[in-house]
């Protein structure tokens, strides 16, 4: 005894309990393909210790020399210093880097200064030790590998255009929940978006594989997955956000192929550090000259119709700054510049009144500081200023204390800002169940800045909270990906701004979900790739290029 | 790049603090998204579009009360069993926050954290509920209660299982057509948003006296022996005590079934502030008491700061006391039960989820209220006050125990009408309380109430009295 509309119904709760089953599958995808494909763990080269005819295989490509326990070869000699030198591996070959050690280092009997290339079967002299380079097929015992790449099956990875048609697939069936919206008008708007959103998908692809030649695509994938995600949840909420989103995603993919191109030699960087600190207290300037003040801080600049939020930008920048190549590290090793820099930075944030952007830029800082230096010393310092500069934030700004005061209590507020969105967004969350109440469906697109601050809970309750914890996920196992390949990346330049922008991420994600339902006293801050947001979004692919860097295999080209 | 490896462990920690925060979340969400869901805001149940999804609501017969037939929301048939009935199922409007639609909202429109609200139509799991309520004696009672055009209530309910029967609040509206309260109308509908037998407090007058009789016989061992004599007015702390009408020559007993003044007053001045307090308190006059998670509203009787006086008048249930309806059925099932209360149910049954849901606690722990000897006394005197004042047959052959009162308000209304009281059949358990504002006698105006009541609902479980 069905009838047609009961048919049609079960149609789409079928729907609507696929896609969370749908999304696991996708960023699982996304992961393993991610572990395979690598060029297999053998030496790059061999040093011969040659007073005990001990072989040391090189598997880095930035690998420091020294007494010290943390070094990646340790030359346990006494007259060795304990960060002595570093090997490094570039473009044009081998180098040694002496890092101001006492005995200093000799390559043939002559001392180094700076940069020394090394060749085939020269003598390496650090303190009293020698040792001979020699080639990588020299040692020939088994190295393991990651755990991350480890016990990897042997099946090949899903194909990337697979990859893609599922993800394709998957942005059609939202645009299909969307076409039939409750009492929804203009039921061909989602197919245009949809369509739009292929097409930039597939055109990304296609120069990423044919033009750039790269081999691997699973880390653009999954952020397209995110992006496309979030462009699709606007068709129903503002039509014209959903276009401006793409667009702006357009821009960030680009970013991302700039910024690959622009640091593919580690060493350029460098001098790349001193003009982007200007330009990063330039941007910061500029919107404190010229913002206009949205929600009490005045964090956006309007140009015409576009409005941009320069602090998006700068953490970009800020990562770029904060990182270095390892011999770099080991000379330079004091953090003033990056600190006094980071003063900076967050003075101006909290000039603008941005105490979202001023916290992340905070943390990133942390971030930074301890991947550069190792030092706890540096970073209670840090900790102990900034605890120094919140107590003069929560003493002369109101609104900062109020958000503090309503924390733990919105059920008290249901009705003031002080729980308002919050309420809202568990509510909804709740409602929603574990499917979802269908794209289009929800109420909380009702409530201000549902599509950025509070997506978490938009996602959640028109797709179910499987999909909101599954991409929520997606995003926090960026780390893990980042951490696994920091040892295979071509220099630590790499390794830290990866990790950095990975943890980045991770702060991101958990101060816009933690602080639309009420864990974190904290509102304003975006979800990576899925909030809506020009500047966020931008800023989301320009990060991600740091971790696509970092990967060895990027800059490999197809063969 | 090794030390770089271990230092990024640090940023690996965010990752599993996060996920950590995320399972907080997770926890708090499966144990009070019910909670988070239930909210005046939520666009998914409330505003006109909410009841339509919910399930029905039967009477202990499982007369349909409320139902969505094509997509609206639709009460029973009779205009006088919607209108009874009002407050206990509630309306569209969910203005009667304590009605079966209002408190589970969200479990009648069959919310779980699996499926969430707005699941299609055709596919969503209704729950239904069954009340203990008996539509026809709620009927009987809204009937009398509505021919006096006044402001009352009525509860009836089994002593012995707990159920309530009946439960009845005016002014009351049809809720398949609610009114639009406006500045012309609105003393029409005084009130009319607020259930009388939860939520409302009146000053008691004579009802009172089993309170004070309860002090005085446990505390005054030569009680039956006494007399005393009315003049119909006495000076008692400096001021003057009254009677309707000079009783005369009167012991204990007779003193109770005439509703004396001046003896209650004495008594209570006797006993002392202390002890009344005491008394009050045990038998929970200042307490809410809780109905499937509505907490009845709070009595009152606090004689801290009174006058000798005072303290006499207190003792006639004026002064400053308060009690409220449901909370004096509670007491006079406790009398009835030899001394110990039982816990009132309004829900009879429902979906296992639903009753989850609602957190339905089957369990209904006894409160000693009197001490049986004093339970058996007041049992007695209550039972001589129907037989030798007002009449055995009133009830349909019920064995009936009650008392009477007209409490005095003042502001130039006339008193409240209060009748409460309980009937001995076994197979008939049942106790009431029924209250008229600015009416007049109890005996004239809330009797008859609870007389309708009474002997419907004694029809309604077969009691072989009324047969």
């Amino acid at each position: 005894m069905f009838n047609l509309s009961v048919i049609f119904d079960i149609g789409v709760v079928a729907l609507r309990m696929l896609m969370p089953v749908y999304a696991v599958v996708i960023v699982y995808q996304c992961y393993a393909a991610m572990r395979r494909r690598r060029r297999t763990e053998k030496p790059l080269v061999t040093l011969f210790n040659i007073k005990t005819g001990e072989k040391i295989p090189i598997i880095f490509w930035e690998n420091s020399i020294g007494r010290g326990r943390g070094s990646d070869i340790v030359v346990s000699d006494p007259t060795v210093s304990r960060n002595h030198c570093v090997l490094l591996r570039r473009k044009e070959g081998w180098f040694i880097s002496d890092s101001y050690s006492s005995g200093g280092t000799f390559v043939n009997g002559e001392e180094t200064i700076g940069r020394k290339r090394v060749l085939i079967d020269d003598i390496i002299q650090v303190g009293s030790t020698e040792f001979q380079f020699r080639r990588g097929e020299e040692f020939n015992e088994r190295l393991t590998a990651d755990r991350f790449f480890s016990k990897v099956s042997t099946k090949p990875a899903i194909k990337s255009w697979k990859l893609m048609l599922l993800i394709t697939i998957f942005h059609f069936f939202m645009c299909v929940e969307a076409m039939f919206w409750n009492g929804g008008t203009a039921v061909y708007a989602p197919v245009v978006v949809f369509g739009a959103l292929t097409v930039v998908e597939w055109l990304f692809f296609f120069v990423s594989s044919f033009i750039l030649r790269r081999v691997n695509f699973e880390l653009e994938a999954l952020a397209l997955f995110l992006t496309g995600i979030g462009v699709m949840l606007l068709v129903r909420q503002e039509l014209r956000s959903a276009y401006v989103q793409l667009i702006a995603a357009v821009a960030g993919m680009i970013v991302f192929c700039i910024i690959i191109k622009l640091i593919e030699d580690p060493d350029k960087v460098n001098k790349l550090r001193l003009p982007a600190m200007i330009v990063a207290v330039c941007l910061l300037l500029l919107s404190i000259v010229f913002g206009k003040i949205t929600n009490g801080a005045s964090n956006w600049i309007y140009i015409g119709s576009i409005s941009i939020q320069p602090s998006e930008l700068v953490k970009i920048l800020y990562i770029f700054i904060g990182a270095s190549a390892l011999d770099v590290l080991q000379t330079n090793k004091n953090l003033i510049e990056l600190i006094i820099f980071s003063a900076v930075c967050v003075g101006l944030l909290a000039l603008m009144g941005d105490f979202g952007t001023a916290l992340i830029f905070f943390l990133t800082f942390l971030l930074v500081a301890f991947m550069r230096s190792g030092d706890f010393k540096t970073i209670i310092l840090a900790v102990s200023a900034a605890i120094f500069g919140v107590t003069i934030v929560l003493k002369f700004k109101a609104y900062v204390a109020e958000r503090f005061s309503g924390w733990r209590h919105i059920w008290e507020h249901t009705q003031d800002n002080l729980g308002y969105q919050q309420v809202r967004v568990l509510t909804y969350i709740a409602s929603g169940g574990l499917f979802g109440v269908g794209i289009g469906n929800g109420f909380l697109k009702q409530v201000a800045a549902s599509e950025s601050d509070l997506v978490f809970g938009l996602v959640a309750e028109e797709m179910g909270v499987i999909v909101a914890i599954t991409l929520a996920l997606a995003v926090s196992l960026l780390v893990v990906y980042a951490r696994a390949i920091t040892t295979r990346s071509r220099s630590t330049f790499y390794s830290i701004t990866a990790c950095c922008a990975a943890g980045l991420f991770v702060i991101q994600l958990s101060l816009n979900v933690f602080g639309a339902t009420d864990i974190l006293p904290l509102t304003g801050v975006t979800f990576p790739f899925i909030s809506c947001g020009g500047s966020s979004i931008m800023s989301c692919w320009g990060l991600l290029a740091f971790i696509k860097a970092a990967d060895e295999r990027t800059y490999a080209v197809k063969r | 790049m090794k030390k770089m490896l271990r230092r990024s462990t640090m940023i690996f920690v965010l990752t599993i603090a996060f996920i950590g925060g995320m399972g907080y979340l997770t926890f708090e969400l499966v144990t009070q998204a019910d909670d988070w869901v239930d909210q005046a805001y939520n666009a998914h149940i409330s505003g006109e579009g909410g009841l339509e999804q919910a399930g029905k609501i039967y009477d202990r017969n499982k007369t349909v009360l409320a139902q969505t037939l094509d997509g609206v929301r639709v009460y029973n048939d009779d205009a006088s069993i919607r209108k009874a009935l009002l407050h206990v199922v509630g309306d569209n409007s969910l203005n009667i926050s304590t009605a079966a639609q209002s408190m589970y909202r969200s479990q009648l429109t069959g919310y779980s954290l699996i499926w969430g609200l707005n699941m299609p139509e055709s596919l969503k799991f209704k729950n239904d509920l069954t009340l203990t309520i008996d539509a026809e004696t709620c009927k009987a009672a809204y009937d009398v209660l509505a021919g006096y055009d006044k402001k009352g209530a009525c509860v009836v309910l089994n002593y012995q299982t707990g159920e309530v029967i009946c439960s009845v609040s005016t002014f009351a509206y049809d809720p398949n057509s609610p009114p639009e309260i406006t500045e012309e109308n609105e003393k029409e509908y005084d009130g009319v948003y607020l259930d009388n037998v939860l939520s409302s407090t009146y000053t008691p007058g004579s009802i009172f006296k089993i309170i004070t009789s309860a002090a005085a016989i446990e505390n005054i061992p030569d009680l039956e022996n006494r007399s005393w004599y009315c003049s119909g007015r006495e000076e008692i702390g400096g001021n003057e005590v009254t009677c309707v009408e000079a009783h005369g020559n009167v012991d204990f007993k007779g003193a109770f079934a005439h509703s004396c003044n001046i003896v209650f007053a004495e008594l209570a001045v006797e006993l002392g502030a202390d002890k009344m307090t005491d008394t009050a308190n045990k038998i929970g006059i200042n307490e809410a008491f809780n109905i499937d998670g509505i907490n009845t509203a709070k009595g009152h009787y606090d004689v801290s700061n009174a006058s000798t006086n005072q303290l006499a008048w207190s003792g006639v249930g004026q002064y400053n006391n308060e009690v409220n309806p449901m909370q004096m059925a509670i007491i006079c099932g406790a009398i009835a039960r030899g001394g110990s209360s039982i816990k009132p149910t309004m829900i009879s049954d429902g979906t296992d989820e639903l009753l989850k849901a609602i957190g339905f606690d089957t369990s209904k722990p006894d409160r000693e209220m009197f001490n049986s000897s004093t339970a058996s006394k007041l049992d007695e005197i209550m039972r001589y006050t129907i037989t030798n004042y007002y009449g055995d047959n009133l009830y349909g052959g019920l064995s009936v125990c009650a008392k009477t009162g007209t409490a005095e308000v003042g502001e130039n209304k006339e008193p409240n009408g209060w009748i409460v009281g309980y009937s001995k059949d076994s197979d008939c358990p049942l106790a009431f309380a029924c209250v008229v504002e600015d009416s007049g006698f109890g005996s004239v105006y809330a009797a008859p109430v609870a007389e309708a009541a009474m002997i419907q609902a004694a029809k309604s479980l077969g009691a072989s009295a009324v047969n």
